[in-house]
């Protein structure tokens, strides 16, 4: 029987031994595939399901459930922004207070919100937010056999589940990026201004002088790339749920980890990619 | 979605237990009128209850934290489960973090002509910001949303309820082990970020920006000091407690089924980064106040 077994399959214990490597291999292999499906996938959605489309776009800005109580996608963006942008406030009106240059807070708000807060607080706000939330509920779909449902009526599940909240999620992304970014200004100058007292005209004199429009470009095509990375992680984990309902709350669980660390490595290329060595910066002219 | 529907009014019925005598007297009328004000207050009920109902199980927990039977075992477990799934996330969110946040901070030292601080930045950067908010986020992506949806299928197949049929109090036996876990996970894992951070930090500014080593190391202990590094871990701590009893008030307290899991799931990592992104600045004013106070 052994014997047999053995002539089957030479190199067993190879085989065996090489397995370990080769099924993460597979499995990322097998997301890859998955993300190119559901890009295709969206010719299909613009063809066939540009009503579904719309209601994701609805659900998505505003929120349903829990989440529309306190403001939905736009009120945690929003508020993240605000506390960061806060932050950076405070902490840089005292960093450069200890050498004296007080008066450029407005450079820091205007350089690491742009270019750090901004990019970075979204991500994680989106991927808690609307990503999540498409995990939960494509994964309880699938726990509920409703996902293949859809396929028995001849419905392209994938062209409109994922592909539809991938298109949404891009859709929707800007003009929330823009609230995000004015928040974050808005928190540094009240608290610059209102609470250590700058004048304002010093503030803004230093804001505006420091603020690069193509910075601004810049980020907004970092967000957009990074709500592609974050609905596709999150609409894969969820469209591939498994094992009941704590299934589902692990899935979700797993796909935040792997979107916040995939979107943080996309930044933070993208960003040595668009800035460089040199930084595109000049503090001197 | 329309599971947080069913989730609420149980919340909702626990807070208004006291006075049930009142609401009902108060829903008598059935007129178009009477139904629009009851509409708006269960509405505006809803978040206050559920706020109320996190703030009696978050007492409940920290009173019943030194109570007798500690559940000793169960909380190496999972201590043991939390550091298990949130390590390497640690290391490979710390990295990047701390790498952009060092790259555009370098960009302007380098401008001014004062690369050789780049040290300085890097270690207040890393210590007093990227540190406590990397824990954060793994802790309650990682682990806060592994005990919500744990704690959540065991309230849907009713093993919660079985539990105090049995005289074992539930908050002891299951939330204060894991709520005390993700608090010294956090804490020991807020140290790793620090030094998984710095370390990425140096590799980058010297081999990449050309920082020259010596002064990267020299600039380091500038700004931070004892009490910066205190504040950073008890900012751990609290950010790890925090996340802890959102995760398992959560999960207590799913309701509508199967679905309503992967549900509580999506709104404790939600609250979750929202509570903690304003402790955040609450604790870094209170720091630079302490810091005031102790020169």
């Amino acid at each position: 029987m052994s014997t047999a077994q053995v002539s089957q399959h030479p190199f067993g214990r190879l085989r065996r031994a090489g397995r370990g490597f080769i099924t993460p291999l597979k499995r990322i292999g097998e997301q890859a595939q998955f993300y190119g499906l559901t890009l295709r996938s969206i010719a299909d959605l613009m063809v066939h399901y540009k009503g579904e489309l719309v209601r994701q776009i609805a659900i998505m800005s505003l929120g349903t459930g829990a989440l529309a109580v306190i403001g939905g996608t736009v009120g945690v963006i929003c508020f993240m922004t605000l506390s960061l942008g806060a932050d950076v406030g405070v902490s840089g009106y005292n960093q450069f207070s200890t050498v004296g240059v007080e008066a450029l807070v407005g450079f820091a708000s205007s350089y690491f919100n742009v270019r750090f807060v901004g990019p970075v607080v979204t991500a994680i706000a989106l991927a808690a937010t609307l990503g999540a939330g498409a995990t939960a509920q494509l994964g309880s779909m699938r726990i509920s056999e409703e996902i293949d449902a859809l396929e028995v009526m001849g419905i392209r599940s994938i062209a409109y589940l994922n592909g539809s909240r991938v298109v949404a999620g891009v859709i929707v992304v800007v003009p929330l990026y823009c609230l995000g970014l004015m928040a974050a200004f808005i928190a540094t100058q009240v608290v610059t201004v209102m609470l250590y007292g700058q004048s304002s005209g010093v503030y803004n004199h230093y804001f505006s002088t420091f603020l690069n429009p193509s910075d601004i470009m810049w980020s907004i095509f970092q967000v957009v790339a990074m709500v592609v990375v974050i609905m596709l992680i999150h609409t894969y984990y969820g469209y591939n749920a498994t094992g009941g309902p704590a299934g589902v709350g692990e899935a979700v669980g797993r796909a935040v980890r792997a979107s916040l660390i995939t979107t943080l490595f996309v930044v933070l290329f993208l960003s040595l990619a668009i800035y460089g060595q040199s930084g595109n910066f000049h503090l001197s002219d | 979605m329309s599971n947080d529907e069913d989730s609420a009014p149980g919340l909702a019925s626990e807070q208004s237990r006291t006075t049930p005598m009142t609401a009902l007297s108060e829903a008598e009328p059935k007129t178009r009128a009477g139904v629009g004000i009851q509409l708006s207050k269960t509405r505006l009920a809803k978040p206050v209850g559920a706020l109320g109902a996190f703030y009696a199980m978050a007492l409940d927990t920290l009173v019943s934290i030194p109570r007798k039977p500690f559940a000793l075992q169960e909380f190496l477990h999972q201590a043991w489960f939390v550091a298990r799934v949130s390590f390497l996330p640690t290391l490979m969110l710390a990295f990047p973090f701390d790498v952009l946040l060092v790259f555009t901070f370098n960009l302007v030292l380098i401008e001014i002509g004062a690369g050789d601080f780049s040290g300085a930045g890097a270690a207040w950067a890393t210590i007093q910001e990227v540190g406590p908010v990397v824990t954060v986020l793994v802790i309650s992506g990682a682990g806060a949303t592994a005990i919500c949806a744990d704690l959540g299928a065991r309230k849907i197949r009713e093993e919660l309820d079985a539990l105090e049929v049995l005289g074992i109090n539930p908050i002891q036996a299951l939330v204060v082990p894991r709520v005390l876990a993700c608090c010294v996970v956090a804490t020991l894992l807020s140290a790793l970020v620090m030094v998984v951070g710095l370390a990425g930090c140096f590799a980058f500014s010297v081999y990449v920006q050309n920082v020259t080593p010596g002064a990267f190391i020299g600039g380091m202990p500038l700004i931070v000091d004892g009490t910066k590094l205190a504040v950073s871990f008890a900012k751990a701590a609290i950010f790890g407690l925090t996340a802890g009893l959102i995760g398992c008030f959560k999960g207590i307290s799913v309701g509508g089924g199967p679905a309503g899991v992967g549900n509580a799931v999506n709104e404790t990592v939600v609250l979750a980064f929202v509570a903690l992104f304003s402790l955040n600045v609450v604790i870094t004013a209170v720091g630079f106040k302490l810091e005031l106070a102790s020169i």
